[in-house]
């Protein structure tokens, strides 16, 4: 085995072992992830502020133009990048571990750069408007869909690497036994991204070749049926990556902030491996009202299978905060019910954000994605402002604001520079989470009122009128989540280029489980 | 370490459950009162 020892330096205030080329690698996709965030943030505003019908600020082309942007950066870009650091962020500083084949992960890095860049393109300069979903007859031109799998195929494999490293680290004796609870959570995590991004070629092959014109027109709408059913087994599973990475996330939060540990790692695994098994049930809750599919099956898929999922989600509901409370009462904060809660580190931004991502993921996010995968309630908001009121609790206020309260530990620790601004840091979550939960609220209530998501103009049918008020929160609402996430990328950015580097020992580490001389790799795995 | 000390004692923990429970089942039945009061039967 060649000799890595002299390629880690020691984390002072975890202990852990970071392999530094696996550290860059970090840093890549991190800074990456935190610039697509920019243009999905800029592509945010102009839209909300398009929808607020006080405002209406784009011209009509622009405003489809932009919610594809802002669709594909935010939940595709900004969210996958930030993963692909938490992947090697899990398999290498996690397991105290060498990261292995770094050029190939260099070249998916590479690929996938390519391929938001040329997303982007795409939609800014050749003017494609499909919106995230893509249904044909929407058609975009071949760099779009190009742009899409050549992200896609570099996401496989950093996954494939993922595990590769995994085992490394057992094979070369760097690590033994089970695997920590947040390399665990994000192996889930890859293992669903490999199934998704199977069904992203299934989806996006096709269309890339319906876009050249190798795949006749009529071919094509007659599968629209199939697009659509193909593109949730994709587009869903990607939610439940991001689900997996984000619970990752908040039980690592949870022993960061404040020292908790699971109290019952068994069942926490248990959970984890349940989305596995759900791994694509639920998805076709966004075809609860397409004619292609009979009731049955869409029942079936919605209902009981979807469970499985929300069964693990609920584990992880319990076991994080009891994790959480336990070490704190074992702190001495015993008092009454909530001590340990009222009493937590309130100005670490790791703490705040996860706890009110935690809150707005669980509360409003998972309680109105299950009354909205019900077949008869699907209807009273299908398509409208309630679709995306949903998902910015998810994605946004629950997974975004995950993601950006650890890369406020993630900076100093693994990125070895100080946070520009703690005083900033602290106030970030607040002023994100409460713009976010603004826009949820908005569109929660101007949906349920009628309005269609995806509208330039609600005013023509003339019937909304009642909505403008909640579309007016949903407006400053945008506003200030806006600047909430303009203080976290401003932070993120500064900090890693020009923040106070914060020094480190460099030291030799071996495997500390070596392979003994002599031995086949066999023998020492069953050993 | 005694097997005390990685006992959980989480008793907010199970009051937040309770609440989170009592949120689900008010907005579940809500939503059943706007489907019906949206696409009225008869
Ligand atoms: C400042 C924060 C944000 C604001 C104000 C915001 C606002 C909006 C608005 C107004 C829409 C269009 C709704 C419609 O007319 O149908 C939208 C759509 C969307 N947003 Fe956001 N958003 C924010 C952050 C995010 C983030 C962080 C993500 C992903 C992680 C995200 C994912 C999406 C997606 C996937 C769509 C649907 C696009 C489509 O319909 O094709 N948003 N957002
Ligand atoms: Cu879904």
């Amino acid at each position: 085995m060649k000799d890595y020892s002299h390629q880690f330096r020691t984390c002072e205030t975890t202990g852990l072992k970071i392999h530094l080329p696996a550290q860059k690698l970090i840093w890549v996709n991190a800074v990456s992830a935190v610039v697509f965030l920019l243009v999905g943030a800029v592509m945010a505003i102009l839209i909300a502020l398009t929808r607020w019908p006080a405002v209406h600020l784009l011209p009509q082309h622009l405003f489809y133009r932009f919610i594809t942007a802002h669709g594909m950066n935010m939940l595709v870009f900004w969210i996958v990048f930030f993963e692909m650091a938490g992947l090697i962020f899990g398999a290498s500083a996690v397991l105290k571990t060498r990261f292995p084949a770094i050029k190939f992960a260099w070249f998916n890095w590479i690929l996938m750069i390519i391929g938001a860049l040329l997303v982007n393109y795409a939609i800014f300069v050749q003017g494609v408007d499909v919106m995230f979903t893509a249904y044909p007859p929407l058609k975009g031109t071949p760099l779009y869909y190009l742009g899409i799998i050549l992200f896609a195929v570099g996401a496989l494999f950093y996954s494939f690497q993922f595990f590769f490293a995994v085992g490394i680290a057992k094979k070369e004796g760097w690590h033994q036994g089970t695997l920590p609870l947040f390399t665990f959570g994000m192996l889930v995590a890859a293992i669903i991204a490999v199934f998704t991004l199977l069904e992203g070629a299934v989806t996006f092959v096709p269309t890339f070749l319906w876009s050249v014109g190798i795949i006749p027109e009529s071919w094509m709408l007659d599968s629209t049926a199939l697009y659509r059913m193909h593109f949730w087994a994709f587009g869903h599973s990607a939610q439940q990556i991001n689900l997996a990475a984000m619970v990752a996330i908040w039980y690592l939060l949870g022993t960061l902030t404040v020292g908790a540990k699971p109290v019952n790692q068994k069942l926490s695994r248990i959970a984890f491996l349940l989305y596995i098994i759900a791994i694509n049930l639920g998805s076709i809750h966004h075809l609860l009202v397409d004619p292609g599919l009979t009731s049955t099956y869409k029942i079936v898929n919605t209902t009981y299978l979807a469970f499985a999922a929300v069964i693990g989600s609920l584990i992880h509901a319990i076991s994080i905060p009891a994790a959480i409370e336990t070490a704190q009462r074992k702190k001495g904060l015993t008092n009454g019910l909530f001590e340990w809660l009222t009493k937590g580190p309130w100005s670490d931004p790791g703490w705040s954000g996860m706890i009110i991502s935690f809150v707005i993921f669980g509360f409003i996010g998972g309680v109105t994605g299950i009354l909205m995968s019900t077949e008869q309630l699907n209807v009273l908001h299908h398509n409208n402002l309630r679709v995306p009121g949903h998902f910015h609790a998810t994605v946004v206020g629950g997974t975004a604001l995950a993601f950006m309260a650890v890369a406020y530990y993630i900076i100093p620790l693994v990125l070895q520079r100080k946070l520009i601004s703690k005083t900033l840091a602290k106030i970030q979550p607040y002023i994100f989470g409460l713009g976010i939960l603004m826009v949820i609220m908005g569109m929660t209530f101007a949906g349920l009122m009628g309005v269609p998501r995806r509208h330039w103009n609600i005013e023509l049918p003339g019937i909304f009128g009642g909505a403008d008020a909640m579309l007016a929160i949903m407006g400053v609402g945008a506003i200030i989540a806006f600047i909430g996430l303009l203080i976290f990328i401003g932070i993120a950015v500064l900090s890693v280029f020009f923040g106070e580097k914060i020094p480190s020992k460099m030291e030799v580490h071996n495997p500390p489980f070596p392979v003994k001389e002599g031995v086949s790799d066999r023998k020492t795995a069953t050993t | 370490m005694s097997h005390d000390d990685n006992k959980m004692h989480a008793p907010g923990t199970f009051v937040l459950a309770l609440i989170f429970l009592l949120w689900f089942i008010v907005i579940y039945f809500v939503q059943w009162f706007a489907l019906w009061d949206n696409w009225p039967i008869g």
